[in-house]
């Protein structure tokens, strides 16, 4: 076999238990790999070292002081918060799920071969209620098979709307009536297409089902080394945001996530990787109630701070999510393969007069 | 695996993801914002099992103690105002305190000379002389972080800080196999640059 990457051999010097037993029978009978181990072990122990400061934090003390800022310093200066993030990625969230419940990947691309069809495109948007519990119980796909990111997340800002059109090839949705008190010209944001590829290994699967003392079900025929490409984007936001620069409302717009197979039908790989262990029931029979196409792009919602429900924009089947405390609403749609979505810190109301007022 | 939450927070699925993506890009996302001026009831809890963690990350990205708990609070106000769950707030801490300090480091932000201002009852070692080369040596590793790939710096400290391979790969959206790629580079890069400089041992 070839020899374990270094990344492995690193590994192997701090969390043996997550190198594969092959792996190990390999290392331990190549000299090579022993070296390329002893190399990484010199590095680490270096490189602790170098990093270690001695502190003995004093709890109480800090606390003291935080519960004195957190009283009184609600929107302090030095707090350089970029709250568009966290409404981007909230944004971001329901392609990220849809990626990573369903499967299989991280992103997608390249590798445009002839031999990839289409397994799963999105068509429909369908509310997932997760736990917070259950999304702590996801698991990492890496343990049943190989996960290369070929495309990884890039954010950028640009300057104008027509930046942002070249950029995604996307139509920068025009909002024609803004919600009462929100003002002034959107700052745009694009992310390019992100995109991986997951080859499927039984025998990976097998050793994290009998790690956790689960007994893996025999797999569909040809799936074993079945490689699964995943796209998401590209995609673009406009973010208004108000004068003490919390987010007030977020259009976004973006390639609706799409995963392609070299091979075993969509719904016959699906129902095995939601068969796996590691996957909660509630969820696993959730996604298992989605349209039989696979063209459903679930948007997981944590329960305890979110209520989902389903609308009409415009003629397209719409997920309308509000926060329970009403600080926010936001209504997401997939059309002709594009997922738009607003968002704000507005009222549900507003969020769809701006939604189906988009231009 | 016990992951921060994202979506798979840490691991990778739905929506603690894309916060930890956006971690990942700025080091200042907040989940969920809450209303104006809210503050999180769990703070108090969340904030003494965390602190000392946190403080740690910080302290190895920065060198300095009284530094690394001014980031620490400033991660800590964030958080307050959040609504990151509970289950994921060690990590999320975490990661928002190795980018915060990796931003103080790189914006220049740092206060000069910040570790010799003790004079307030802190100590940092007994004798003068072992004292200056440490503050010497820690310079250099600071520019030899700063130097780093951000990404490459963030997993370093992070790993080194107690954080499994998957939170790592969680809070920087990688596979746990390029966590292992990633840190081996930092090391490797960081025990270069460092034995360059005069330093030895």
């Amino acid at each position: 076999m070839r020899h374990p990457t270094d990344g492995t051999l690193r590994r192997l010097v701090d969390e043996p238990v997550g190198v594969s037993d092959a792996d190990r029978a390999h290392v331990a009978n190549c000299p090579e790999c022993l070296a390329g181990v002893a190399a990484a072990q010199e590095d680490a122990t270096f490189a602790g070292a170098a990093l270690e400061v001695h502190h003995d934090a004093d709890v109480d003390l800090a606390w003291q002081r935080l519960s004195l800022k957190a009283s009184t310093s609600v929107g302090d200066a030095e707090n350089p918060v970029g709250p568009a993030r966290s409404w981007r990625a909230r944004l971001r969230s329901p392609v990220a799920a849809g990626v990573g419940v369903l499967a299989l990947l991280a992103g997608a691309s390249a590798a445009a071969a002839g031999d990839w069809f289409q397994i799963f495109s999105t068509e429909q948007v369908a509310p997932v209620t997760i736990t917070q519990e259950s999304l702590v119980e996801l698991p990492d796909l890496s343990a049943y098979g190989q996960l290369v990111v070929v495309d990884e997340v890039d954010l950028s800002e640009v300057p104008t709307a027509a930046a942002a059109e070249e950029a995604t090839g996307l139509e920068v949705p025009q909002v024609e009536v803004l919600p009462q008190g929100v003002r002034g010209e959107p700052v745009f944001e694009v992310v390019d297409q992100v995109s991986g590829i997951f080859t499927f290994s039984v025998d990976e699967a097998q050793q994290s089902a009998e790690a956790e003392g689960e007994t893996l079900q025999p797999p569909p025929a040809g799936l074993d080394g079945s490689q699964f490409r995943l796209e998401a984007g590209p995609g673009l936001a406009a973010i208004w945001t108000e004068q003490r620069g919390l987010p007030a409302l977020v259009v976004a717009r973006a390639v609706a996530p799409t995963v392609y197979s070299s091979g075993v039908p969509f719904e016959t790989a699906r129902d095995y990787l939601l068969s796996l262990p590691g996957l909660p029931e509630d969820i696993e029979s959730q996604l298992r109630s989605f349209a039989a196409d696979g063209a459903t792009l679930p948007v997981p919602v944590p329960e305890e701070l979110m209520t989902s429900s389903t609308t009409e924009i415009n003629g397209a089947d719409a997920t309308l999510v509000e926060a329970r405390d009403g600080t926010m609403a936001a209504v997401i749609w997939v059309e002709d393969g594009v997922v738009t979505a607003v968002a704000g810190s507005v009222s549900d109301d507003e969020v769809l007069t701006v939604a189906r007022g988009l231009g | 695996m016990n992951v921060v939450q994202h979506g798979a927070a840490v691991p990778a699925d739905g929506h603690g993801v894309a916060t930890w993506r956006a971690l990942q890009k700025g080091g200042v996302a907040v989940a969920t914002p809450q209303g104006r001026g809210a503050v999180r009831a769990d703070l108090e809890e969340v904030f003494r099992a965390a602190y000392p963690r946190v403080v740690g990350v910080a302290a190895r990205v920065l060198g300095s103690r009284d530094e690394a708990e001014d980031v620490a609070q400033e991660v800590f106000l964030k958080f307050a105002r959040s609504s990151v769950p509970v289950g994921a707030a060690s990590g999320w801490l975490s990661v928002a305190a190795a980018h915060t300090a990796l931003n103080h480091l790189r914006s220049g932000r740092r206060r000069a000379n910040r570790e010799e201002a003790v004079g307030d009852g802190v100590t940092i070692a007994p004798d003068v002389a072992e004292t200056i080369v440490t503050l010497d040596e820690r310079r250099q590793v600071r520019a030899a972080l700063g130097r780093l790939p951000h990404r490459q710096a963030v997993a370093l400290v992070l790993r080194h800080s107690g954080l499994s391979y998957a939170q790592v790969a969680a809070a920087l959206d990688l596979s746990p196999a390029s966590v292992g790629t990633t840190v081996r580079r930092a090391e490797s890069a960081l025990r270069k640059e460092l034995n360059g400089h005069a330093s030895s041992d």
